[in-house]
């Protein structure tokens, strides 16, 4: 590996699904002489796209677990993150963008800037991560790069500025003008991998020259020399014009755009060149660590080489030959055999076999230096986990996670598939960050949740697949609760004394609404109720709360008083003060107006402008109250407050609704009671489940 | 309910309404708050905005500075004051009772226009999401260039029978000695019906009504308590 961090470059290649994505990665690989030969996303010849190294990515034409990959061109080693472009995978966006230095955002020129370049694009400003535009497909019928300027200038609010000129469109595409060398490149042989440069059609010469004025003109804003030199009318060499562009695009003030057809095998190479000259590299990028030793004080971390070890790991992958764990080292060098720490546990490891990842075949390297990203094999960690030298405790900025937002009950189909089941779940929730799991308490369902349906159905569809584990998905229930609303007295007495042991106790005392979930107060004085009873009746009210009188929902929020009681000198047991406690709640609860609570969630919708009425609309429609509308220039955020109970479903209704350009993330806000009507077709569905369970 | 009526005994009301509890500002009426910046213009408007929401009006609060999680914070800070200053005791209860009436907006300052406005309160009222009887805008900057988007602005309010109340920025030079509106002001003036200046002095803060306001016989200033800038309750006092 290059020592000299000047020439590395870490990128990520992001985009809205179908943009071309994976097909450039491939052309990117085949002429940085990587493979050698061109396969297609969806595989007619059987093999499929290098970075597609997944069957179910293949099968689909979409890239699921992103693929990390290097390469080199012109001197510069480039490490490239292949992310994917679905909405619903959006965590390994994230965690691509956490570690990449710079990125590539990939447009088509027929659909221009869509829904999830607007979320790539919100999750590049979260990072700061530089970038430059790729307009690909420009051999598509309706191509049209300059709307797509347009949009990138005025949907995300990019100073786009072209690098160059397409020379014809659609089924014309021939080639690129270069707006910096004022040459006409053509893109020759079998795969494109001949270069030849020309001058520029004569047809074209005006609006080359008017566009470079352009360029020029944008570029001057971020280098005096240049507008010096514009001013005094001197000739502008293209190495001023390049690095004005250069700091336009790392401070994110200038987007420098470039046009191709990825799939036709142009205007490939000259995006290389624009990643070499005019994205970061390591040092360029300041990193910071939090210092735990000294209360999370933030660290700015050095690619310094013979410093100590900063490494953060951002993705896991189960193989063959155990987990693989993909690492991006910040400081330090992280060479085989050293020994680190993993700061989150504590724990030292002894680095085995260190790898470079080219899609899924390795390279086997001695050690990655500062700046670099690889993968070890062996080490258990999770995603997120910071590893270090020993004597420094620093953690890399936690990661941006996204919580779930929606969640399915799953079973498996036969008694093999549970154990793979569990294998599975297992392995997913240390990959992946935004898929969680647990066993529901109430209905002893196991639940998965994420990011959405897709998301859940492709770790629905890895389970059968990978793990031979037939899943049913069902919908999961809401966790209503039960709780009461005003103060009831009980005075129970059980007693039962015939025949055989008696059993004796009485209770006598108070119920009343409480913030807590369960408060027990005895203030029971004389001795009426024997102190060593009064655990038993805390554990009498306690085993009532499971199950509600009402509905069977839990119960919470209940105190209860007890002040009074009685006890046998021989038939008293903690058995009996536990009947009796039980006996007492179920007469108190029915006296404090007990209600049914539903769990209510804060709901933020991030949509184009255009669609707000109608999102809003669908918002209403669900018991939900609007708090708010949130304008960003093209984008709108809409903060509402919805019952769950009411919410499954709503990403289908949502990206219908908006063609699929608007998002929402949803979390848990609070739990209210629920409305007369809704308790009332609450309680008319129970009674019709316990029907049909009953039949069974 | 007991706590509402405890609220609408506030001097404000008395600030704003007239004897028979009725709003002084007519329907299609603009008041605004004036004060130099950081003396409390936001706080002012959202206990005009509490006072209507208790009175079971909607208001649309319109933030050109904020994002609507702050303005939210403001009006639990401002509803929580307003409740300890009366012991009341179910707080949140009272709370929740006013929130379906209240629907904050934000715009970016350059975004903000009249014909956006009207598109937007229109999607809410033609879905039946919200209809609003009052709408407060908070951060518009006030010079020569929004007279025409103000008179508007008027038509606008008239036409849907809103009362708008907004807060105005003067400059520190600008604050008057006597009660005569701020010559920034002057420009726009005639569309208000309602003028209220924040008025800082020494440690004490005032507000005092420079245009439409009705006050108690010989009252025309009511004293803020500067930690929370709530109206005192026993506020009214004589003119400086």
């Amino acid at each position: 590996m290059n020592d000299n961090t000047s020439k590395v470059r870490n990128i990520g290649i992001s985009a809205h699904i179908d943009s071309g994505k994976t097909t450039l990665t491939e052309r990117i690989l085949f002429y940085t002489k990587r493979i050698h030969a061109i396969h297609d996303v969806k595989g007619k010849d059987g093999i499929g796209a290098t970075m597609d190294s997944m069957e179910l990515e293949k099968e689909r034409g979409i890239t699921i677990a992103s693929a990390a990959t290097f390469c080199e061109w012109l001197d510069h080693e480039i490490n490239i993150i292949d992310t994917p472009g679905h909405v619903d995978f959006t965590i390994e966006v994230e965690r691509s963008l956490r570690v990449l230095d710079g990125a590539v955002l990939v447009l088509c020129s027929v659909g221009g800037v869509q829904s999830q370049s607007i979320t790539v694009d919100q999750q590049m400003k979260r990072y700061k991560v530089p970038c430059l535009a790729f307009i690909n497909k420009c051999d598509r019928s309706g191509a049209n790069p300059d709307r797509v300027i347009k949009q990138l200038k005025e949907k995300l609010g990019h100073n786009a500025v072209s690098l160059q000129l397409p020379i014809g469109l659609e089924a014309d595409f021939k080639g690129v003008i270069d707006l910096l060398s004022m040459r006409a490149v053509y893109f020759d042989g079998k795969n494109g991998e001949i270069i030849r440069t020309e001058d520029i059609p004569d047809n074209l010469k005006d609006e080359a020259a008017r566009k470079r004025e352009e360029l020029i003109d944008t570029a001057s804003m971020f280098s005096d020399e240049l507008t010096e030199a514009i001013l005094e009318e001197k000739k502008i060499s293209e190495s001023l014009i390049i690095e004005a562009l250069r700091n336009g695009a790392l401070s994110r003030k200038i987007t420098p755009v470039l046009l191709g057809s990825a799939y036709k095998n142009k205007g490939v190479q000259p995006l290389l060149d624009a990643v070499t000259r005019l994205l970061p590299c390591p040092s360029d990028i300041e990193n910071e660590a939090l210092d735990m030793d000294n209360e999370e004080t933030p660290v700015i971390l050095t690619a310094d080489h013979g410093q100590p070890l900063v490494a953060l790991a951002f993705k896991l992958e189960e193989g063959q030959y155990g987990q693989l764990t993909y690492i991006r080292v910040y400081q330090g060098t992280l060479a085989k055999g050293d020994t680190i720490i993993n700061v989150r546990t504590g724990r030292k490891v002894k680095v085995g076999r260190v790898v470079r990842m080219h899609a899924n075949q390795m390279e086997e390297i001695e050690s990655i230096p500062g700046g670099y990203i690889g993968a070890l094999f062996g080490i258990d960690c999770a995603s997120g986990d910071t590893f270090v030298s020993p004597g420094i405790s620093y953690t890399m900025t936690s990661m941006y996670v996204p919580k779930p937002v929606i969640s399915l009950a799953i079973a498996p189909k036969d008694s093999k598939s549970e154990t793979n089941i569990s294998k599975a779940l297992n392995r997913f929730t240390k990959e992946d960050p935004t898929f969680k799991t647990y066993v529901s308490e109430e209905t002893g369902d196991t639940i998965i949740s994420g990011m959405g349906e897709l998301h859940l159905e492709v770790y629905i569809e890895r389970m059968r697949r990978e793990y031979n584990a037939d899943v049913s998905a069902g919908k999961p229930k809401v966790a209503y609760r039960e709780t009461i609303t005003r103060k009831a007295e009980f005075n129970y007495t059980h007693k039962k004394q015939t025949g055989g042991a008696g059993q004796y106790g009485r209770i006598a005392g108070y119920m009343e609404p409480a913030e807590d979930d369960f408060i027990f107060d005895n203030q029971v004085r004389g001795g009426s109720i024997p102190t060593q009873y009064i655990s038993a009746c805390e554990k009498g009210f306690r085993n009532c709360l499971a199950k509600g009188p009402k509905m069977e929902f839990p119960v919470t929020g209940v105190k209860i008083v007890i002040n009074d009681g009685a006890s046998h000198a021989v038939d008293s047991s903690e058995m009996a003060f536990q009947a009796a406690a039980r006996g007492a709640f179920l007469e108190g609860y029915p006296k404090a107006k007990p209600t049914i609570h539903e769990p209510i969630m804060k709901v933020v919708v991030e949509t184009p402008t255009e669609f707000q009425g109608s999102v809003m609309g669908s918002l209403n429609q669900r018991r939900g109250i609007i708090f708010g509308t949130q304008d960003e220039g093209p984008i709108c955020v809409i903060e509402a407050q919805i019952p769950l109970a009411e919410m499954f479903g709503y990403s289908t209704v949502l990206r219908s609704l908006t063609q699929g350009k608007a998002q929402f993330t949803m979390e848990f806000a609070t739990y209210k009671q629920i409305p007369q009507s809704v308790a009332e077709e609450l309680e008319k569905k129970i009674a019709e489940d316990k029907k049909s369970l009953q039949k069974r | 309910m007991f706590e509402k009526g405890l609220i609408l005994n506030h001097p404000l009301g008395r600030l704003i309404e007239n004897e028979s509890g009725e709003e002084i500002m007519p329907q299609g009426g603009f008041g605004a708050i004036l004060a130099r910046a950081g003396v409390g213009k936001t706080a002012i408007l959202i206990q005009i905005a509490i006072h209507s929401l208790l009175c079971d009006n909607n208001v649309l609060h319109i933030s050109l500075n904020d994002p609507v999680k702050k303005v939210g914070l403001w009006y639990k800070e401002v509803y929580r004051n307003i409740a300890f200053q009366h012991s009341i005791t179910d707080q949140d209860l009272v709370f929740d009772s006013i929130l379906p009436h209240r629907f904050i907006m934000t715009f970016e300052v350059e975004g903000f226009s009249v014909p956006k406005l009207e598109e937007r309160l229109t999607d809410l009222m033609e879905q039946n999401i919200f209809r609003p009887h009052m709408i407060l805008i908070d951060g518009l900057p006030f010079d020569e260039s929004q007279k025409a988007s103000l008179s508007d602005l008027k038509f606008f309010a008239k036409k849907h029978s809103l009362k708008i109340w907004f807060t105005v920025r003067i400059h520190r030079d600008e604050i008057p000695v006597t009660d005569v509106i701020p010559s920034l002001f002057d420009d726009v003036e005639d569309l208000f019906e309602t003028a209220i200046l924040i008025q800082p002095e020494g440690k004490e803060i005032y507000l005092k009504v420079l245009k439409g306001g009705k006050t108690d016989s010989g009252m025309t200033r009511l004293s803020l308590d500067p930690t929370t800038m709530l109206i005192n309750q026993n506020g009214w006092i004589k003119s400086a």
